[in-house]
């Protein structure tokens, strides 16, 4: 059976997953602040050679596992990307990192251990963590600003994933290599035999084409993409988009003849379906496609996801549903705070796009976003 | 004069670990379909105590409302696996008689500062994780083996910043 095995990922890996971990972390001198200081003073580099023998390993194991048809990557959650955020937060990681000489994982190795300043770093982690949590709101941008779920280095830089795979095992064969020369010490076996190991591997994914199991995996991780709703963006997240000026955002009308006097989601571009195969799409852009209704707009985006775009999202019940739920939106018939706070939110968009919100609940006609959540 | 590494205190090749670790990250992905994580656990926690003791500053539109587990701390895949991280590294210091209750420099001039430094630096890493969305283990390893874009932006960051600040701690520390 093609991996992932365990789907609903239930406690059964969990904790023999952690004890490796722990283990392996520990074995390295990891779970001691000694050595990731002496890292970050140039004198010693185990952190370095840790992460990027890991990485090389896991990441060469991905991509044969997936080109060979065993692992479904479709199914695999990839970390989110949202750069300004996540450069923001590596500058506030990196900073701790230096001053505390741990990482989470070797925070809770080194209190394990029976390290005091472990222990300290640990509770650092949980109050730090506590205090951006309460205020994530507050911080806007700096917290969210353009998610994309799954975006990928060969995606986003319009690579073969071969060509980075074989990028990134050159670069860490090198780096294995080369630092036992900036220890000053005996590099010992271990590194000529790394790259040896690994040389081949990377280098001959830069050689193999797509094959049929890449394509297959393709198609299945669109379906997959379908089945979970990531196809779609609600107006209201659209809305937000819109009024806060997201960077590649396009916004697509790909309605037939759509007259010079039809209402348009401000910004749009009109493409009618049959000429959307020739649009042209950066890696970057965040591709909105709405209709009438929503099933053009789906059809539209499995010809782009086919095509290979990898950033494109149908508006949810499309423009029938921006008019509810933007322009003229209303409060909640059983009001709870979810909702009260969906419809608030909704209001000051209303308002911004010039809008009629309406401060009486609508006649209920089986038009609640929640009960329209499935169809297209 | 050859330098003091890990390796030479007695700790095992830095190279053989790393492979080890990568092979438990690929087997991770091909069980459960994700990979290896720490400061996931602290937002799952922290979710949970203030779900405990002030429900009312969870509004389901907040984030750490994202955070609370469904079934219970230990229901929580995360969760229980940085306690499998905590009891593996305590049992692998077992063994190698690694474990005891001291307080360890890394470069600090008094066991006070030591520990000043790492909760200052656990309160930094905390929040600049939950921005960043992981840390080095759930984006730096897993992300930058699974070619996540946002790892890849991740790493060189923090590691830039990590030495520069290193560096800074150090001109400091040795001024009179």
């Amino acid at each position: 059976m093609m991996a992932p095995w365990f789907s609903d990922a239930a406690g059964i890996a969990a904790l023999p997953v952690g004890l490796a971990f722990g283990a392996a972390l520990e074995r390295a001198g990891l779970g001691s602040a000694r050595t990731i200081g002496d890292q970050l003073r140039g004198r010693d580099f185990t952190v370095v050679k840790v992460m990027f023998s890991a990485i090389v390993t896991a990441m060469l194991g991905v991509y044969w596992a997936s080109t060979l048809g065993w692992l479904d990557l479709g199914r695999v959650s990839i970390p989110e990307t949202d750069l300004l955020p996540q450069a923001i937060g590596g500058v506030l990681f990196g900073a701790g990192f230096a001053v505390a000489s741990l990482c989470p994982g070797t925070a809770c190795v080194s209190a394990g251990t029976g390290r005091k300043d472990g222990a300290l770093a640990v509770l650092g982690l949980f109050i730090g963590t506590l205090v951006v949590g309460l205020g994530w709101s507050l911080l806007g941008p700096v917290a969210e600003h353009a998610p994309r779920e799954g975006a990928t280095l060969a995606g986003d830089l319009g690579l073969a994933p071969g060509w980075v795979v074989g990028g990134l095992t050159v670069a860490g064969a090198l780096v294995i290599t080369l630092t036992p020369r900036l220890e000053g010490r005996p590099a010992g076996r271990a590194p000529g035999v790394f790259a040896a190991a690994v040389l081949p591997l990377g280098l001959l994914a830069v050689v193999t084409k797509e094959g049929p199991a890449v394509a297959a995996h393709r198609l299945d991780r669109i379906a997959a993409e379908i089945a979970s709703e990531q196809d779609h963006v609600d107006p209201l997240q659209l809305a937000e988009w819109l009024k806060a000026g997201q960077a590649g955002l396009r916004v697509i009308d790909v309605r037939d003849g759509v007259s010079a006097e039809a209402y348009q989601i401000p910004g749009s571009e009109t493409v009618p379906l049959e000429r959307l195969g020739e649009l042209n799409v950066e890696p970057e852009d965040i591709v909105v496609l709405y209709s009438d209704g929503g099933t053009h707009a789906a059809q539209g985006w499995v010809l782009l996801r086919a095509r290979g775009v990898p950033h494109v999202y149908v508006l949810r019940d499309g423009l029938a549903a921006w008019e509810d739920e933007v322009m003229t939106p209303s409060p909640p018939e059983h009001p709870d705070s979810a909702s009260l706070a969906r419809y608030r939110r909704a209001r000051a968009l209303s308002l911004w796009f010039g809008g009629r919100p309406s401060s009486t609940p609508r006649a209920p006609a089986g038009t609640t976003p929640t009960r329209r959540r499935n169809t297209c | 004069m050859s330098r003091e590494t890990a390796e030479s205190r007695g700790y095992a090749d830095p190279v053989v670990v790393g492979v080890a670790l990568g092979l438990v990250l690929f087997g991770v992905i091909l069980l459960a379909g994700r990979g290896l994580g720490a400061s996931g656990a602290f937002a799952a926690s922290s979710a949970s105590v203030v779900h405990l003791v002030a429900p009312a500053k969870l509004t389901p539109d907040s984030y750490l409302a994202r955070w609370v587990p469904e079934h219970g701390l230990l229901g929580e895949w995360i969760v229980v696996e940085i306690l499998g991280v905590i009891l593996g590294g305590w049992a692998s210091a077992v063994l190698a008689g690694r474990a005891r209750l001291v307080t360890e420099r890394a470069g600090e001039s008094s066991d006070r500062g030591r520990l000043l430094a790492a909760l200052t630096g656990g309160c930094l890493m905390g929040a600049g994780a939950r921005l960043a969305r992981g840390c080095t283990s759930g984006l730096g390893l897993t992300g930058g083996a699974l070619l996540a874009t946002g790892a890849w932006v991740f790493i060189p960051v923090a590691f830039g910043t990590a030495f520069l600040t290193a560096w800074v701690r150090r001109q400091r520390q040795s001024a009179p």
